[in-house]
């Protein structure tokens, strides 16, 4: 905001140096420098303000269990050591729950990307009758507290016999799941040009093979990364799994459960185990984040 | 648009979606309603007279209140050809009915669950056989068989753990027996046996005991709606959770116009700053919660940071009862942290929106930062903010695991803390009291979103007017 690259000082002339300007204008320079300076400063203090603390529960991560038990903490892990994060690997239920999660949240992304494609791609490509309330709707749920219906959820369960077992929490993470991939996948789809797809059907493709051919390897990009982002909310989340299992648990609802029984190390060491996942799938659908959370405001 | 010809293919393409919301989202919320209000089997009803079918019933009593057992009545029923008696026992008992008051009358003796009966050393099989043990589990290895009828010396009481069975419930513990008798063959013969199948004689019944099971009809109460709300948790946790969204929100916000400002700003690294900012959106609540615990835990890093400063000499302890401020400091920052990506997101697009040249002219002008911010970002991006509004704040009513990371749940505890623990089997166990607190928190957001739209319109219909 501070700034815009190409306007009237700088333009075509030879190389001047400030001190050669007018008063006015060194001053309106160094005050623009001054502000620039400012915009970083403020930049970096926010990353610093995030980072920060991933650094420090990653340097507990990688410290000994002795150095994470002492006080007063290093700030570093020096000296480095995977004992820790052995331990929490080696704990009883740990791997089983990790293996858990991960089913589940594939299952999640796999049910989610199946049933949000096809309504997405109606979204985006079909004026019918009921599409404004069909939206509407769609961004009501969005908006709704689902999880907390895990609660009355897991008394069905329960009556029809799926409770405790990992893919009825994954039937549930998809609910969860299902309204801001719909309308993700939709703004992606809309996003794929409209012409193509005439273009195709032009050359002699039927509406299927249009989509096959030409939408969706356009689409494929962003549907992968929404995919992506529904296995980190499904990864993540703790109410649903932990109402929703016993003994089949997920990663955090293990952690959760077991939180008052475990000491320091576990839970640093589980705390970032769980994040490392977030900090490499938000780099790839970083992109990708407007398409996916700027949709809900309009 | 044009419906000359009704294309049937986008109703195809949505109706898995359609399908799926009503399966998972709008029949839970029938189901919620369902256990919030409606009683189901958990009443029992205390009759004038013992063993009569039709005696009047004097009082009901809900599922695990404690009784007082004034009487019993023992009743001998012919059984099998009369070859055993099989008796019943009836009890006399009082206790508390839901609307508080003291009623007493008649109940079978399984239906109330009492602590400690005292223990007789004789009984004899009521079962067609029992199988002998040699551990008392059904496990373990059988040692012989005894036939109905067939009399026993009680030699020791034993009793198993608790244990989650394959269908995933809780098993109450069991109670054994060690027990000797003779076989069919003359044979004498020990080993363990359930409790169950075994009639013991003159078991003598304490005096106190638990309501346990019931029967009753599917009724409309406001019974769990009020159990809710008189439970002390309840307002303590609704104060909580309301206190942390007027904490969390307004900080969260300014951060938010900010980190987005900042990313609009075309500084050099902005994708990696995005990246950086974006970053809390992948992050759990509970990976959160540990996050800050690592900070503000008794040997954590603000007290070291303190104590390498020399600004204080030994540890001090944050979370603890008795500093509850720390510890809600701790949860506004944890909250602060991980969802204000959120709303720099949605502010960020709504910035997109902007049209350049209305910045342009602002800037051309010599409007200072403050105000092009005042006068035309934020009236512009005031749609934006509001969706941003609502979702935070229905969100921030769910606010679960950073609390339990943080704190343990206990001395400070949330809305849909108290859900989950009503819901807990290892804690209160009550289906239909969590069900009452998911409804409330699905009318708390309701309210919420209700109440910030019409806000809005009310707005702009005063701003049309003036």
């Amino acid at each position: 905001m501070t700034t815009t690259p190409t306007t009237q000082t700088a333009a075509p002339l030879p190389r001047v140096r400030v001190r050669d300007l007018p008063v006015e204008q060194q001053r309106a320079i160094r005050a623009r420098q001054l502000r620039r300076a400012g915009t970083y400063a403020v930049a970096i203090a926010v990353a610093l303000w995030i980072l920060l603390p991933i650094w420090l529960i990653g340097t507990l991560a990688f410290s000994a269990p002795a150095d994470v038990r002492a006080y007063p903490k290093q700030a570093a892990p020096i000296p480095f050591s995977t004992e820790t994060m052995e331990f929490f690997l080696n704990a009883e239920g740990v791997l089983p729950a990790t293996r858990n999660s991960i089913v589940v949240a594939g299952l999640t992304l796999l049910l989610s990307t199946a049933i949000s494609a096809p309504a997405g791609y109606a979204i985006a490509r079909y004026f019918f009758r009921g599409r404004d309330a069909y939206r509407l709707s769609i961004l009501a749920v969005r908006a709704f507290p689902i999880v907390i219906l895990a609660v009355p959820l897991a008394v069905t369960f329960r009556t029809v016999g799926i409770y405790d077992e990992v893919y009825s929490v994954a039937l549930m993470h998809t609910a969860l799941t299902l309204p801001t991939t719909i309308l993700v996948v939709s703004s992606v789809f809309a996003s794929v040009p409209r012409e193509l797809e005439e273009a195709a059907k032009v050359f002699g493709c039927n509406a299927v093979e249009a989509f096959w051919r030409v939408v969706l390897p356009l689409a494929l990009p962003g549907v992968a990364a929404s995919a992506i982002f529904t296995f980190v909310m499904s990864w993540n989340e703790v109410f649903a799994a932990v109402v929703l299992t016993l003994e089949n648990r997920t990663l955090p609802a293990l952690i959760l459960y077991n939180l008052d029984k475990s000491g320091d190390p576990f839970k640093f060491a589980g705390g970032f185990f769980m994040l490392v996942p977030s900090l490499i799938f938000i780099f790839f659908v970083r992109r990708y984040l407007f398409n996916m959370w700027g949709q809900i405001t309009k | 648009m044009k419906f000359r010809n009704m294309n049937w293919a986008p109703y195809l393409l949505l109706l898995p979606s359609f399908v799926y919301l009503i399966l998972f989202f709008g029949w839970p919320m029938v189901q919620a309603l369902g256990l919030a209000f409606r009683r189901d089997s958990q009443i029992l009803p205390l009759r004038a007279e013992p063993a009569v079918e039709e005696a009047a019933v004097t009082g009901e009593l809900e599922r695990g209140t404690t009784v007082e057992v004034l009487d019993v009545e023992v009743f001998e029923t012919q059984r099998a050809g009369g070859l055993l008696t099989d008796r019943v026992f009836w009890l006399e008992v009082s206790g508390t009915d839901p609307e508080g008051e003291t009623i007493t009358g008649w109940v079978l003796r399984g239906q109330v669950f009492v602590a400690d009966a005292s223990r007789s050393n004789e009984g004899a099989v009521r079962a067609n056989s029992v199988t002998l043990r040699a551990e008392p589990a059904q496990s373990a290895e059988a040692v012989a068989e005894l036939p109905r009828g067939t009399e026993v010396d009680i030699l020791e009481w034993g009793k198993t753990e608790n244990r989650i069975a394959a269908d995933g419930l809780l098993q109450k513990p069991q109670n054994w027996l060690l027990v000797s008798g003779e076989t069919a063959e003359g044979e004498a013969v020990e080993g363990w046996v359930e409790r169950a199948p075994i009639f013991v004689e003159d078991a003598t019944i304490s005096a106190t005991g638990r309501v346990q099971a019931g029967e009753g009809s599917k009724e409309w109460t406001l019974d769990y709606v009020k159990r809710m709300v008189r439970d002390a948790k309840f307002s303590q946790s609704l104060r909580t959770t309301v206190i942390l969204i007027l904490l969390i929100l307004p900080v969260q916000f300014v951060l938010a116009i900010i980190m987005a400002l900042v990313l609009q700003s075309q500084i050099k690294f902005s994708s990696l700053f995005l990246y950086i900012y974006a970053i809390p959106l992948g992050i759990s609540d509970l990976a959160a919660g540990l996050v800050w615990y690592t900070i503000f835990t008794q040997s954590g890093y603000l007290n070291s940071l303190l104590q390498s400063l020399g600004l204080i000499d030994r540890p001090f302890i944050f979370i603890s009862s008795a500093n509850k401020e720390w510890i809600i400091l701790a949860i506004v920052l944890a909250e602060i942290w991980r969802a204000t990506s959120i709303v720099m997101v949605i502010v960020v697009s709504g910035l997109q929106a902007i049209p350049r040249d209305y910045l342009e002219a602002g800037e051309l002008f010599g409007a200072s930062l403050w105000q092009r911010l005042r006068h035309i970002i934020l009236p512009l991006l005031k749609p934006s903010l509001q969706v941003a509004l609502i979702l935070r704040t229905i969100l921030a009513f769910q606010v679960f695991a950073v609390v339990v990371a943080i704190s343990g749940g206990d001395v400070i505890t949330v809305l849909a803390n108290e859900a989950y623990r009503w819901y807990d089997i290892g804690a209160y166990n009550n289906k239909n009291v969590a069900a009452a607190y998911s409804g409330f928190i699905m009318l708390l957001s309701l309210g919420v979103a209700v109440f910030y739209l019409r806000a809005v319109r009310t707005q702009e219909e005063r701003e049309a007017a003036g």
